[in-house]
C-alpha cells in the first residue's frame, strides 16, 4: 500500500474563517531537509474583519490552532509548534516541523507530492521552487503561494506525475552523515598520524 | 627502527579500524524508534472509509506510525506488514527504500475488510500485529508491535472520533458527520425494491430526477412520507443527537439501518432521515440530511434550493397525532428556514450532510446483500399501502377491491386486515388510481361516462369512522374545500363545499388494515337528483 502524502493540501484550514471575504493570500514556505524532512511557515496578513475573525476562533487559541493543523494533515507527524502574531498589522506567522514528508521508494528516489494535475511550478534557482494554488473549494477567495526549498545534497531534481497523474518532484539525495563513520575518521586519524610520525622519524634519522 | 616502532603500530591500528569501519558500515543491525497512533474505534458500515486513503484526506487511518532511524547505519528495504487476526492477513503496507541516520519516514493503515464486516451484529474488541524488518535484519532485529481497538457492530453510529476529554466544540461533537453518508444506502436491493413500490404504487410513475421540476421533487418526498404514513409506521426514541457538549452518553447512536426501518416499520429521526436519503438517491435526487441540536430531518437540493420534510411527522397511533404530509412538509420548510438562519450565523450546531457531495469525497454506502425474506416484508407493507390498488373484474361489471379480499362487510372499526369494502361499478365508467397525487388518502375514483356521478375510495390512517373524516375534511380545507357529514353507524351521508359547488355524496365505512376505508358516491347538488338512480345502485352494492 502506498500512502499519499499532499503537503500542499496543508493550511487551507487557516483559511476557512474567511471564505466569505475578500481574495486573501497565503504564504507557505517549507524547507526540506537532507533526510526528508521539512520545515513549514505559513504566514499571512488579513483585513480587519478577517483578523477579527480569526483571533477568535483560532488565533488567541494556539491548541486548537494546533490541532487543526494535526488534522489537516493525518498523514505526517507534527511537532515545534510556534505561532507568532504581529497584531499591529494583523499577520501571523506558523512554524513547525513536519517529519517523513519526502518518501524514498526502493530504487533510492526521493518523491515529494505536490496533489496538484498540472500544478503550476516556477523554478527560482537550482534548489529552490515556487507553486500558486487557488484551491476550488474556496472559489478563489484564497492564493497560496508555496515556495519549497531542496537541501544542498539534493541532485537531479524533476517534476514528473504520479499514478494518478498529479505533478511531483523527483530527486536524488545521498545521506551526508551517512557516507563515514567514526571508526573510519578514527582509522583514517591513526594512518595519518602513524606516517607522519613514521616519515618524520625517518627525515630525522637519515639527518643524522 | 625502535623509533619507528611505535608510528608504525599506530599507522597499523589505523589501517584496522579503517577495515573493521567498512565491515560495520555494511551490517544490517539497526536502531529504529517506533511511535504509533491508533484508532480506538473502527465502524463497520465506514468500512469503506477506512479502507481508503483519499477518503476524506485520509483522516481516517487505522493507525500511523512514525519509524526514526536512531543507528548508525542506513537500512534499506524496510518492510511495515500488519495483520488483524479474524479479519485481515498478513498484509504489506509499506517498503521504505531506505532509511538513512536520522530519517523518519511516517506510515499510515488503510485496512481493508471485507464486505461482510457490515454484517457484524456485535462489537468485538480486536489486535493489530505490526511487524517492521529490512534487508539483512537478524531474527532480533525485527520490530513486532501490536495494540488493541473495538469494531463496533454495524449499526452504531459514533458522532464524533475525538476523545471526550478533547471535545471543545460543536465541530468537534460532529466530527464524523460525513460518515453518515455510509449509512444511506440507495444501493441496498431492499431499498431499491422499496423505492419502485413507492415509484408505482405510491406516485403512479414519477419524472422528478429526469424533469428537475420542484413539484414533482415535492411530490416525490410526500410520496416517501405517505407510504411511511400508509404502512403505519411510527416514531420511536432513543438516545439521539447530542443536545450539549457534555452529553458524552449520546456521542454515539444505534441507527437502525434504511431496510431494518422500512421492515421494522419504525424509526428516530435519524434513521428516517438515513431512509429518506437512501430513498431520494437511488430515484436519482440530491439528498441531505440537516442536523441541528437534538434532531436531524432529511431534504434534498434541487436546482440549487434546499427542500426539507418533517420525517418524524409520522407519529404514531399511540402518541396520538400524524402530520399530513402537506403539514410534515410545511414543518420541513420552517425547520429548514430557521436552520439557514442559523447556520449563517456561524451557529456550529446547525450542519448539513450533503450525501452525494461526501460520496464523491470517497465516503461510499456500507455493501448489503438482497434478502428474500425483507423482499417479503416489503410485500406485505407494501399491501398495506394499496389494499385498494388492484382491480379485479367480475362479470359484468369492475369491481373495486382491496387485494385478495371482496367479501363481507363486517362493519365496525378495529385494526383487522380481513375485511373490505367493494362495490360494483357500473358498464362504461372509467376508473383512476389515485387521482389526486397531493391528497393521498383518496386511493381511487370511478367516473360516469357523463361525469354526473363520482365514487370515491378513501383509505384514511384512523381508528374510527368519525376521526378519517376528520382527517378527510383537514384534507379538504387545506385545498379550500370543507365537508358536512353525519355518521349513522357505518353508513354516512354528507356535502362537500368548494368554489365548483356543493357535492352531495352518501357513503359507507369500513375498519381495515389499522385504518379506516370510505367508500363515497355522489354528484353536484344540481345533478343529485337525476343521477340518483345510479347512486343508490352503487350504494347499495357496497359491502
Amino acid at each position: 500500500m502506498k500512502n499519499s502524502k499532499n503537503i500542499m493540501l496543508l493550511f487551507l484550514l487557516l483559511s476557512t474563517v474567511w471564505v466569505y471575504g475578500q481574495q486573501t493570500q497565503q504564504k507557505i514556505d517549507m524547507d526540506i531537509d537532507a533526510v526528508g524532512n521539512a520545515k513549514i511557515n505559513v504566514s499571512m496578513t488579513m483585513n480587519a474583519q478577517q483578523w477579527q475573525v480569526w483571533v477568535s476562533t483560532l488565533g488567541n487559541n494556539p491548541a486548537a490552532l494546533k490541532r487543526e493543523v494535526e488534522r489537516s494533515m493525518p498523514a505526517y507527524f507534527l511537532d515545534d509548534f510556534k505561532l507568532e502574531k504581529d497584531e499591529m498589522n494583523r499577520s501571523f506567522t506558523l512554524s513547525l516541523n513536519a517529519y517523513g514528508v519526502c518518501e524514498i521508494n526502493k530504487r533510492g528516489v526521493w518523491t515529494i507530492d505536490t496533489d496538484q494535475k498540472n500544478a503550476n511550478l516556477t523554478k527560482l534557482t537550482d534548489y529552490k521552487y515556487m507553486l500558486v494554488s487557488s484551491p476550488e473549494e474556496f472559489g478563489g477567495t484564497i492564493q497560496q503561494t508555496f515556495t519549497i526549498s531542496f537541501p544542498p545534497e539534493a541532485e537531479n531534481i524533476e517534476v514528473d506525475k504520479d499514478a494518478l497523474g498529479n505533478s511531483i518532484f523527483k530527486f536524488d539525495m545521498e545521506n551526508s552523515a551517512g557516507g563515514i563513520n567514526l571508526l573510519m575518521l578514527g582509522g583514517i586519524l591513526f594512518m595519518v598520524i602513524g606516517a607522519g610520525w613514521s616519515g618524520v622519524s625517518m627525515l630525522t634519522n637519515k639527518s643524522k | 627502527m625502535k623509533k619507528l616502532l611505535i608510528p608504525l603500530s599506530l599507522f597499523f591500528v589505523g589501517a584496522v579500524l579503517f577495515a573493521l569501519s567498512f565491515l560495520s558500515f555494511g551490517s544490517a543491525s539497526g536502531d529504529l524508534d517506533i511511535s504509533i497512533v491508533k484508532s480506538n474505534s473502527i465502524m463497520p458500515a465506514a468500512h469503506n472509509v477506512y479502507a481508503n486513503e483519499l477518503a476524506l484526506d485520509g483522516k481516517y487511518y487505522l493507525f500511523k506510525a512514525k519509524m526514526t532511524n536512531n543507528g548508525d547505519n542506513t537500512l534499506e528495504d524496510v518492510t511495515v506488514r500488519y495483520r488483524i487476526p479474524g479479519y485481515v492477513e498478513w498484509t504489506e503496507l509499506d517498503v521504505i527504500g531506505e532509511m538513512f541516520p536520522g530519517q523518519t519516514a511516517s506510515v499510515r493503515c488503510y485496512p481493508k475488510f471485507k464486505d461482510d464486516i457490515s454484517e457484524k451484529m456485535t462489537e468485538s474488541t480486536e489486535k493489530v500485529e505490526i511487524e517492521i524488518s529490512w534487508d539483512g535484519a537478524q531474527e532480533d532485529d525485527i520490530i513486532d508491535e501490536e495494540f488493541s481497538f473495538r469494531i463496533s457492530d454495524r449499526n452504531e453510529y459514533l458522532f464524533t472520533n475525538i476523545p471526550a476529554e478533547e471535545i471543545a466544540g460543536w465541530g468537534d461533537v460532529y466530527n464524523n458527520d460525513a460518515l453518515l453518508a455510509c449509512f444511506v444506502t440507495p444501493n441496498d436491493p431492499i431499498v431499491k425494491y422499496y423505492t419502485q413500490n413507492i415509484q408505482e404504487k405510491i406516485l403512479m410513475g414519477e419524472t422528478a430526477s429526469v424533469t428537475k421540476d420542484p413539484n414533482e421533487a415535492v411530490r416525490f418526498l410526500a410520496g416517501i412520507y405517505n407510504a411511511t404514513v400508509l404502512s403505519h409506521m411510527v416514531y420511536s426514541g432513543t438516545k439521539g443527537i447530542p443536545e450539549n457538549l457534555q452529553d458524552v452518553s449520546k456521542f454515539s447512536q444505534h441507527n437502525r439501518l434504511p431496510r431494518e426501518v422500512i421492515t421494522g416499520n419504525t424509526g428516530l429521526c435519524l434513521e428516517l432521515s438515513l431512509l429518506y436519503a437512501s430513498v431520494l438517491s437511488n430515484a436519482g435526487l440530491d439528498p441531505m440530511i440537516f442536523l441541528v441540536p437534538g434532531h436531524a430531518y432529511p431534504g434534498f437540493r434541487l436546482n440549487g434550493q434546499y427542500y426539507a420534510i418533517e420525517s418524524t411527522g409520522i407519529g404514531g397511533e399511540g402518541i396520538g397525532s400524524i402530520m399530513s404530509a402537506e403539514d410534515a412538509f410545511k414543518k420541513g420548510m420552517e425547520q429548514l428556514n430557521e436552520f439557514m438562519q442559523k447556520a449563517q450565523t456561524g451557529d456550529p450546531r446547525y450542519t448539513v450532510v450533503d450525501i452525494h457531495a461526501v460520496n464523491q469525497q470517497g465516503v461510499t454506502p456500507m455493501v448489503l446483500k438482497d434478502d428474500d425474506f425483507l423482499r417479503k416484508k416489503v410485500d406485505d407493507i407494501v399491501t398495506s399501502w394499496g389494499s385498494a390498488g388492484t382491480i379485479a373484474k367480475t362479470s359484468n361489471n369492475s369491481r373495486v377491491a382491496s387485494s385478495g379480499n371482496t367479501g363481507s362487510n363486517s362493519g365496525g372499526g378495529g385494526s383487522g386486515g380481513g375485511s373490505s369494502l367493494s362495490f360494483s361499478i357500473p358498464g362504461g365508467w372509467q376508473t383512476f388510481m389515485r387521482p389526486v397525487p397531493e391528497i393521498p388518502i383518496i386511493t381511487a375514483q370511478v367516473v360516469a361516462p357523463d361525469q354526473s356521478t363520482t365514487v370515491t375510495v378513501f383509505d384514511v390512517p384512523a381508528s374510527s369512522g368519525q376521526e378519517a373524516l376528520g382527517i378527510i375534511n383537514q384534507y379538504f380545507q387545506n385545498y379550500g374545500m370543507s365537508m358536512q357529514y353525519q355518521l349513522n353507524g357505518n353508513q354516512v351521508t354528507g356535502q362537500t363545499y368548494s368554489n365548483s359547488g356543493v357535492f352531495n355524496w352518501v357513503g359507507k365505512t369500513l375498519g381495515r388494515n389499522g385504518g379506516i376505508r370510505l367508500v363515497a358516491v355522489g354528484a353536484p347538488d344540481y345533478l343529485y337528483n337525476q343521477s340518483s338512480g345510479y347512486i343508490t345502485q352503487v350504494f347499495n352494492s357496497i359491502r
